[in-house]
């Protein structure tokens, strides 16, 4: 997999009297982890969704290298992950991660060592029933990672798992998709948690969304959860929170 | 002990019925076990093989229509914009009682099974693809998300996800459907069938033989209550989970706009009429018997016919009207009153569930023996066949009342008939105006058969009539009158129910 740009060219979006997007211009750089963060209902989940084509833009444009989202997605090349990890439950934990290479049309050779990875062997052949709430996130990041995209889209994907196993996908989860060099994007309402995972962190504004903020994270790597005690990480969480504050 | 209990009753209850019917002696509606057991054990030959026809085309009929509603479900999933047209044909095809197309069927069909299975098929497609739509539909939206990010459409996001998520609700369909079935492959008999369960009964009927009357009834209700618990057997082994679904009609939005709708309306009509005269000429069958449009409509230009037809359609009406009021009423104030005990309600909900599982008409000629052959006899069949779907929906309606509800109420120290006016009984509504839409052709059906078999009166006897003078001119306009009648009302009662839900259901109403 090879990260690509995302171009996003004034893109704007109204779901019917309300304005979601304003317009709105930015270029995320391939192989990067950029987090999108801003008040609830901002409109940071209407983006991811139509970088992953999922809605379309009233006006302006979204490439993903050189193509439509659309496009890359009939290639494979995109994954997404959600709050809710969407498991069909008459799969195994298994079959739900060779899923996403079913649908992106690739082998699905690497399940068993992804299923190592994220720290799930021996549960293999459970269902999601049988899966804790984080278990079942990990489950569902795996699946993003199978089909090698190289456009990885995270909304939210620790929102809905508590503090204590968030804390802990937070440092195992990341180096995976690192490492395999996806230009990826996170929606997350927790500061520290963008500061944590991204390269980048983009603030957006109350509703309708424009970029009001654009912060560079040089943290060194690699990150895991001793990182948030040191003045660089407190400090950039700082510009983070008042950037959101000025334009709440 | 526990696992005889149920044997313990079945002794008990036969034990009561026989000590009833010997106090009784000398009246000849009732028939005791052992008088049953008797013309089992002398006709045993004889009724093995009226099983054998009646389960083989039921069986046919059963898998024809339910492949039918599999390939409707499939279009309207993968065609999203053919749903309005695909779900009102469907619905007017359902709309057509049985017993009116039966003639029709035997004519086109001549002597051999294929009205009964095409009967059979007729009475299960509806009630599958109903529950089916709410399986395919029943599926989260980040999975369909998950398709698309893959750049997957419908027809894989059906394959993949949809049909497996619909499993539990198909077999729900099927469960229902399966007794229905059996109901289809009788009635397809009483129009003139050669061999069957459904001849036997018409027999014993016409020779006030109430013993067979009673076998027949009983043998009818029990292979088709076997059925309903075979596939109810195989369903929670295959696929484990059963969910509660309300057989409600489409989903999808309607338009507010009244000249839209009205416009949709009349172009539904013109393609149901085309389809009818299409479907005959590309068979090329005979004028004399396959009556197009235009022959109906110049035969309901003279008045005489008009007069016939509209005087037996009122008669029918006033038999219909109060048996289907009686039904639907009596089955939710036992649903709601129930409710109120919850011991009791837990005790009768398996019963009713059974019960409902009986095709009734199956059991008329037994209803009509015992109450006659007038207006109360009618309407005992209109009630009794309404009666169950609509008090085991109700049932589950009152369900459906949110737990955080209950305990709000139960926080303000409220009583339980409070609950059930201000919670419960608003959170039922969806459950009985989908019973009260699905009970319109259920009625029709009762009342006509009941015509046809018994009473002599309304139109279903007037089908017979036609039927056996060969006048198809009436025969094809009582179905064309029944059809219009069927869907009015179903539309009526649509409206109404939007009307209500409004104010006690708004989130379902789109």
């Amino acid at each position: 997999m090879t990260g690509i740009d995302i171009n996003c060219d004034r893109i704007t979006k109204r779901f019917g009297e309300t304005e979601a997007v304003a317009p709105i211009s930015v270029t995320l750089a391939a192989g990067q982890t950029t987090a999108l963060v801003g008040p609830s209902g901002c409109g940071k989940s209407t983006i991811l969704r139509m970088m992953a084509g999922l809605d379309v833009p009233d006006s302006g444009t979204i490439t993903l290298g050189d193509e439509p989202p659309k496009t890359l997605a009939r290639r494979g090349a995109l994954a997404m992950a959600f709050q809710d990890p969407s498991l069909l439950p008459w799969r195994t934990v298994r079959a739900n991660i060779a899923l996403g290479a079913e649908l992106a049309r690739k082998p699905a050779d690497d399940v068993d060592a992804l299923i190592h990875l994220v720290g799930l062997s021996g549960f293999a052949d459970h269902r999601p029933a049988e899966l804790s709430g984080g278990m079942r996130q990990r489950t569902a990041i795996a699946r993003s990672l199978i089909s090698a995209p190289d456009v990885l889209l995270l909304d939210e994907p620790f929102g809905a798992v508590d503090a204590m196993t968030r804390r802990r996908l937070n440092t195992d989860l990341p180096p995976l998709w690192r490492s395999r060099g996806a230009t990826t994007v996170l929606v997350t309402h927790s500061v520290q948690e963008a500061v944590l995972l991204s390269d980048r962190v983009l603030v957006l504004s109350p509703r309708p969304a424009r970029l009001v903020e654009d912060i560079p994270v040089d943290l060194p790597g690699p990150r895991d959860n001793t990182c948030v005690d040191t003045a660089a990480f407190n400090a950039l969480t700082r510009t983070v929170f008042a950037a959101l504050e000025k334009n709440a | 002990m526990t696992r005889l209990r149920p044997i313990l009753l079945v002794c008990v209850a036969l034990a009561l019925w026989e000590a009833v019917v010997r106090m009784a002696s000398g009246n000849l509606l009732i028939s005791s076990p052992t008088a049953v057991a008797i013309y089992v054990s002398e006709n045993a030959a004889l009724l093995g093989r009226a099983t054998l026809e009646t389960s083989g085309n039921a069986v046919w009929g059963f898998v024809w229509g339910n492949l039918a509603a599999v390939l409707l479900g499939s279009l309207i999933t993968v065609f999203p914009r053919s749903e309005r047209t695909v779900s009102a044909l469907a619905l007017l095809v359902f709309c057509v009682p049985l017993i009116a197309s039966g003639p029709i069927l035997r004519v086109l069909f001549g002597p051999g099974a294929g009205p009964q299975i095409t009967l059979a098929a007729l009475a299960v497609y509806y009630t599958t693809l109903l529950a089916l739509l709410v399986g395919l539909r029943a599926v989260s939206q980040t999975w369909t998300d998950l398709m698309q990010v893959y750049g997957r459409g419908r027809i894989s996001t059906l394959i993949r996800v949809r049909a497996r998520a619909s499993l539990p609700y198909l077999f729900v369909g099927l469960q229902i459907s399966a007794p229905a079935a059996f109901l289809g492959a009788m009635i397809g008999e009483f129009t003139g069938a050669e061999r069957g369960l459904g001849v036997l009964t018409l027999r014993a009927m016409r020779g006030l033989d109430t013993d067979a009357t009673w076998t027949l009834a009983l043998l009818a209700a029990a292979i088709a209550m076997a059925a309903y618990a075979l596939i109810g057997w195989l369903g929670q082994h295959l696929v484990g989970y059963r969910p509660v679904i309300l057989l409600s009609a489409s989903s999808a939005p309607t338009n507010g706009n009244v000249w839209r709708r009205l416009t949709e309306i009349a172009l539904i009509t013109v393609l149901v009429l085309v389809l009818w005269q299409l479907s005959m000429d590309a068979f090329d069958l005979n004028r004399f018997f396959a009556k197009r449009p235009g022959d109906v409509w110049v035969f309901l230009m003279d008045a005489d016919n008009r007069g016939t037809l509209f005087a037996a359609l009122a008669e029918t009406l006033s038999f219909a009207a109060p048996g289907y009021l009686a039904g639907l009423g009596l089955g939710a104030g036992l649903a709601a009153l129930l409710v109120l005990s919850p011991a009791l309600s837990q005790a009768t909900m398996p019963v009713a569930v059974a019960l409902r599982a009986i095709p009734i008409i199956t059991t008329a000629p037994l209803l009509v023996l015992a109450f006659g052959r007038g207006l109360v006899g009618t309407m005992v069949v209109v009630a009794v066949m309404i009666f169950f779907p609509t008090f085991v929906a109700c049932q589950q309606g009152l369900r459906q009342t949110s737990g955080q509800i209950v305990d709000l109420f139960k926080s303000y120290g409220a009583g339980r008939w409070r609950l059930l006016r201000a919670a419960q009984i608003p959170a039922m509504l969806p459950a009985f105006f989908a019973s009260a839409r699905m009970a319109v052709p259920a009625a029709l059906l009762a009342v006509t058969t009941v015509e046809w078999l018994a009473t002599g009166k309304g139109i279903g006897v007037l089908m017979a009539m036609t039927a056996s003078t060969s006048n198809y001119n009436m025969l094809w306009s009582c179905v064309a009158i029944l059809a219009v009648v069927a869907v009015t009302t179903y539309a009526a009662i649509t409206a109404l129910e939007r009307l209500v839900l409004r104010i006690y259901a708004s989130e379902q109403v789109s």
